[in-house]
């Protein structure tokens, strides 16, 4: 076929483009601008708002709680995530196969949804808080929503189904061999997904950590609900300084803050891929 | 042959440790440890939508809390979701509908030109490609809505708050799954069936009208689900470009969120739940179950 394919690439890549650069362009100008509030901003360019990012303690200690949030977040879905990705790597296809389309169907159903289920379980009258009340273990309702471990929860919630899907793609290339080896010189399965399936596995898994800590730092719905409205992370402060401050500049320097750190784990996570695969600790 | 190599001593067995329990009941030990553990990772990713859904269901008298699983099963809220949640629902419809076929238009002939054309930079080409799933979300929301109030400025036509606005949010969004897809399929195509094809005549257009195609959508197919349901789930992208007029059901339903839980919300997000389980398997029947999944831990 000699077909000119790069024709193919023409329009789409005009379009990709011209979105691209026109609206990184203008937002991250934008916030360059002095914020005079109400949506009015200045004439002239100032680097005042970033100024005012890395002086002002309200918005550095939202940049940590977000890192924060993010780095517990990351570290709980690994923790959740490996098991389940290591049993679908070594069930039967039909049973895996199953195990798969359930975690599939939870990634695609919408965020808000899933979030709100989660809320209902977890609010003060909700299921779990009648069950332990019932029981007398807590004398009082206890709810997540509104602090730290209410956003955790549903940032887990959030990349727990991706982060399966991630791992199982690293453990499944990991020869089942390797495993029956080590249990024949008389290792315990224990020991065996220790010291034999987790090593091998885990330059995917610190590459996958860092993806899931991208996706962490840049989640808003999750955030801004089981937060509930108390728990500024920097995509809630984003919206809240639109919305309710109507800062579109200073908006928009929060923003340009945010992708500058995710474009530097994305930069990282390439570097790690690079060292990893130059010292052959991964093939492909 | 035959013979057992068993020395006097057997080494191996002599020198291992005396176990505090048998083997088998520290491996049925493990073994109940790691399925507990993988049964609450399940739990913990399902319940919220069985929760949900049995929620809506809910016909208590005291409406202060949802039970689960219901008290005196109705139907009655499925009757009081207030018509502005259909209206929004129709909107997310149609917005996923618009960016999935944006996605497919403009993505199939990109994932076509990356594996196929003879170019240099191909890495930096795809790298382009996959710019818009680096950007956080929130990003893409505030950064079109600067670009929109530019444009207003600059041409007099702000598209923030219009339908064309939030496709042409989403669609950017969204067109890296359809190209990411379709690069994988295209990646496995086997070129003989195409020069087979031509060697018995079929003019190129045919070929890759009648040949390519066919055997290339089921990765289309994978690419513009995971486009539509990106797009119908997104909220951070369109809370900025909708307004209280005219919005998409989840930003609907977020916002109604701090005005408390109300139980048509429960039988609104029921009906989205169905309506979504609905698409994944009518796009399962087609594509089969192995295509998503295998493209599943592709993306992003």
């Amino acid at each position: 076929m000699t077909l000119r394919w790069h024709y193919f690439l023409v329009p789409s890549l005009v379009v990709t483009l011209l979105l691209l650069l026109t609206s990184q362009y203008v937002f991250l100008k934008g916030s360059f601008y002095q914020d005079l509030g109400l949506g009015l901003i200045g004439d002239e360019l100032t680097p005042d708002n970033y100024v005012k990012f890395f002086t002002d303690p309200f918005y550095l200690r939202s940049l940590w709680l977000t890192i924060k949030v993010s780095l517990l977040a990351t570290a709980g879905t690994l923790l959740l995530g490996y098991p389940v990705a290591y049993v679908i790597a070594r069930s039967r296809p039909r049973l895996a196969m199953f195990m798969m389309a359930a975690i599939v169907i939870s990634s695609f159903m919408s965020i808000i949804i899933k979030v709100f289920g989660l809320m209902i379980i977890f609010s003060s009258t909700g299921w779990i808080n009648q069950t332990l009340l019932g029981l007398g273990l807590i004398d009082r309702p206890y709810t997540v929503i509104g602090n730290l471990s209410g956003v955790v929860v549903g940032l887990i919630h959030f990349c727990l189904g991706f982060a399966v899907l991630l791992l199982y793609s690293v453990i499944q290339t990991i020869p089942r061999s390797l495993e029956e080896a080590a249990q024949i010189h008389g290792a315990s399965r224990a020991s065996v997904l220790w010291r034999v399936v987790f090593p091998l596995s885990l330059p995917g898994v610190i590459v996958g950590a860092l993806t899931l800590f991208n996706l962490n730092m840049g989640a808003f719905t999750s955030a801004a609900l089981l937060g509930g409205g108390r728990i500024f992370t920097l995509p809630v402060l984003i919206q809240q300084t639109v919305i309710l401050d109507v800062k579109y500049s200073m908006a928009g320097t929060i923003a340009a803050i945010l992708l500058a750190s995710v474009i530097l784990i994305n930069l990282m996570s390439i570097f790690v891929l690079r060292r990893m695969r130059a010292t052959k600790w991964v093939i492909t | 042959m035959g013979h057992h190599v068993s020395g006097p001593d057997r080494p191996s067995a002599a020198r291992l440790p005396r176990r505090l329990l048998p083997y088998r009941v520290t491996r049925w030990i493990a073994a109940s440890l790691l399925h507990g553990w993988v049964l609450f990772a399940y739990v913990l990713l399902l319940a919220p939508l069985i929760v949900l859904a049995g929620a809506s269901f809910d016909g208590a008298e005291n409406y202060a809390f949802v039970n689960f699983p219901p008290e005196n099963p109705t139907f009655e809220w499925y009757f009081e979701i207030p018509r502005r949640y259909y209206e929004s629902i129709g909107v997310s419809i149609a917005l996923a509908g618009t960016t999935a076929v944006l996605s497919v238009v403009f993505g199939v002939p990109a994932a076509f030109g990356l594996v196929r054309a003879v170019l240099p930079g191909r890495p930096l080409l795809s790298a382009i490609f996959r710019s818009p799933l680096q950007i956080p979300s929130v990003v893409i929301g505030i950064s079109f809505l600067h670009l929109y109030y530019a444009m207003g400025i600059a041409m007099g036509v702000n598209p923030a708050g219009s339908f064309a606005g939030l496709a042409i949010g989403h669609f950017f969004h969204s067109m890296p799954y359809v190209t990411g897809t379709t690069v994988a399929v295209l990646q496995r195509f086997n070129t003989a069936l195409e020069e087979a094809a031509i060697s018995l005549g079929a003019s190129r257009w045919r070929t890759l009208r009648r040949i390519t195609l066919p055997v290339i959508m089921p990765g289309v197919y994978t690419g513009a689900l995971y486009s539509f349901m990106v797009s119908f789930g997104d909220i951070p992208i369109s809370i900025f470009l909708t307004t209280p007029q005219f919005t998409t059901f989840p930003v609907e339903i977020f916002l109604d969120m701090d005005q408390g839980l109300e139980p048509p919300m429960l039988a609104a997000s029921t009906l989205v739940i169905v309506f979504s389980l609905g698409v994944m398997l009518l796009v399962q029947k087609v594509v089969g179950l192995e295509q998503i999944l295998r493209s599943a831990g592709a993306r992003k």
